[in-house]
């Protein structure tokens, strides 16, 4: 895509709940262009629209009303396999939780999406390529993520996240169930990988994590502000 | 596939609840083919008591009665001219005329009453077997039937009194087994000459054709009933093979019946997958969530749990088929008191057909709880506690 094309496009967006005591609006007309390479931090009181709006954009949930557009694509548009596809192919999900999957040892959980591209179990070499990049040791590969610490855990997700290359990552409190030190690690890789290029949005309540972004968005009551 | 090892890992994981699904698919699958095991056998061993009649034309006097089973027989009786229409319409078929009754008999001070055959003692060869002794040459002497023998005791050359005739046995027959024309096994065959001697009767009570082609049963029956019947239903006639074929399938059903109730014991089983199923969605709820968000397909989720459901159905199928030889001989050595038949393909067919089944419930259990987890909104999935 062209370098004057955001890669993200939200067009008066607004995400609204049906709920029996009455509509809530999560997301209140909220238009932003995310350019390659962005780092954004997004960062807002409890309850302002932040995992709404990074859900809409990771295509796990459907806009309202208005447009969203990824990599030029109107999401809108789209069947429910081509936002997976989507979701697998050009979004890596970094999660607060961690969220690896149980049964998978880490590096199963790594390869996992590339295996559901691909429908290949061989990575030839990607997995430990990736272990290295994001600073795990190979040893832990036959391990179970539960064998893991939440600073390993995280870095496993972030391997994850990068194995099928794709252009954004979208990050929910990646530090957020991390130390000081380790959190600190963990941004500072995430930073490298921005450097190489990977648009980050980043959900944040600490002002400290935010300051590693570009540009920071603040969400109050679903508005960007 | 790593979503078959999904799938194995889960089992694994949750051993002691997938042991319980499966030991309910063992238990289903088993039932099944024990069932129709037992159920076949059963139709194979009255089909072999009874085929070596099937070659049969009877011919009774026509007495009324109801439905296809032979007629209350009362004092009517098939004569002298009527056997040689019946000759005459069967071509080179042999007839064999009968004389039925039954009397008193004692032997050694033992008394019971025994059914008497009296027939020409040259027609006796085909339709009977002398298995020791010999068979009747004059109007003197009686054969006896194996199980009459073995009540009173009988050989050959042993003396029987029948009503107040005393007979010397010539000859002990072979066990036949329940037959549609005549039941021999307790019974004494003497010859015509003896009975109408004794019993001063000169018409016969029953006439038995046996038809050398058997494709040709229905044109026998048709000529004799042309012969006879034309003006009046003087016989009835029946095809031994007609009422095998009818007996048969009576039992095929009760054997239908009997595989039926084994399958209800698998419709249990697949409740059990079901719930197995559906309690693996509820716990994994968050991991569909996972797997959904980075970018796992509604189908391949589906993919996922149905493959979970198949391998506790082949687990428990596999395990059940096997333990189906066993089953199967329990059942028959009870039921039947023999296993003769244990191993017939017409029986085996039960295995392979049981386990299909209970793969086939599995499966048929696991549909909803897989759509169910495939349909699930990611993101409260996530959200999940």
């Amino acid at each position: 895509m062209s370098t004057d094309q955001p890669i993200i496009r939200l067009d008066h967006v607004s995400k609204i709940y049906p709920l029996p005591f009455g509509d809530v609006t999560a997301l209140d007309d909220v238009s932003l262009d995310v350019e390659p390479g962005a780092f954004i931090a997004v960062m807002g009181p409890s309850g302002s629209g932040k995992s709404t709006l990074l859900n809409v954009i990771g295509c796990l949930d459907v806009p309202t009303k208005g447009d969203l557009f990824i990599t030029g694509r109107n999401i809108g548009e789209l069947s429910d396999d081509e936002l997976t596809d989507l979701r697998r192919d050009t979004l890596g999900f970094i999660f607060q939780q961690f969220n690896l999957i149980p049964l998978l040892t880490v590096r199963e959980n790594v390869e996992y999406p590339l295996v559901l591209k691909t429908r290949r179990r061989e990575s030839e070499g990607l997995v430990e390529a990736l272990t290295r990049r994001v600073g795990l040791e190979e040893e832990l590969l036959p391990h179970k993520p539960s064998e893991l610490s939440g600073g390993q855990q995280q870095r496993v997700a972030i391997a994850r996240a990068l194995v099928n290359d794709p252009e954004i990552l979208l990050c929910d409190e990646p530090t957020g169930n991390l130390d000081t030190k380790t959190g600190t690690l963990i941004m500072e890789l995430l930073t490298e990988v921005n450097g190489q290029g990977k648009t980050i949005i980043m959900v944040t309540h600490d002002p400290r994590i935010a300051e590693y972004a570009h540009r920071t968005i603040n969400l109050v009551d679903g508005k960007i502000v | 596939m790593i979503f078959f090892e999904f799938a194995k890992r889960s089992i694994r994981l949750h051993w002691l609840r997938s042991l319980l699904a499966v030991l309910g698919i063992v238990i289903g699958v088993m039932a099944i083919s024990s069932m129709g095991i037992l159920g076949n056998s059963l139709v194979l061993s009255v089909g072999e008591a009874l085929s070596d009649v099937g070659d049969t034309v009877v011919v009774y006097p026509h007495a009324g009665g109801f439905g296809n089973g032979p007629p209350v027989q009362t004092d009517t009786v098939i004569t002298g001219r009527q056997v040689q229409q019946i000759e005459r319409a069967v071509g080179v078929n042999d007839v064999i005329p009968l004389h039925v009754s039954a009397d008193r008999i004692e032997v050694g001070g033992e008394m019971g009453v025994v059914q008497v055959y009296g027939m020409d003692t040259a027609d006796i060869p085909l339709l009977l077997e002398v298995t020791q002794g010999v068979y009747l040459r004059g109007a003197s002497g009686a054969l006896v039937g194996q199980m009459l023998a073995e009540t009173y005791d009988l050989g050959v050359g042993s003396r029987i009194t029948v009503g107040d005739q005393s007979l010397r046995v010539a000859g002990i027959l072979t066990e036949r087994g329940v037959g549609f024309d005549i039941n021999p096994d307790r019974a004494v065959i003497v010859s015509d000459q003896w009975y109408r001697s004794v019993y001063g009767e000169a018409d016969y009570d029953q006439v038995i054709v046996k038809v050398r082609n058997l494709e040709e049963i229905e044109e026998v029956k048709h000529d004799i009933d042309a012969a006879l019947n034309r003006r009046e239903t003087e016989v009835d006639i029946f095809d031994t093979r007609m009422i095998l074929e009818t007996i048969l399938e009576t039992f095929s059903t009760i054997s239908t019946f009997t595989t039926a109730i084994g399958g209800i014991s698998l419709v249990v089983a697949g409740v059990s997958i079901f719930n197995v199923q559906m309690m693996s969605v509820t716990e994994r709820t968050r991991e569909v969530g996972i797997i959904r968000s980075i970018g796992t397909r509604r189908r391949e989720v589906m993919k996922m749990f149905l493959y979970e459901a198949f391998l506790l159905g082949f687990i428990g199928s596999a395990i059940g088929g096997i333990l189906s030889f066993g089953g199967g001989y329990l059942a028959l050595l009870v039921m039947l008191q023999d296993t003769t038949f244990l191993f017939a393909p017409s029986s085996l067919v039960y295995i392979p057909y049981g386990m299909l089944f209970g793969i086939g419930t599995s499966l048929i259990s696991g549909v909803y709880p897989a759509w169910k987890a495939a349909n699930l909104n990611p993101i409260e999935a996530l959200r999940y506690e």
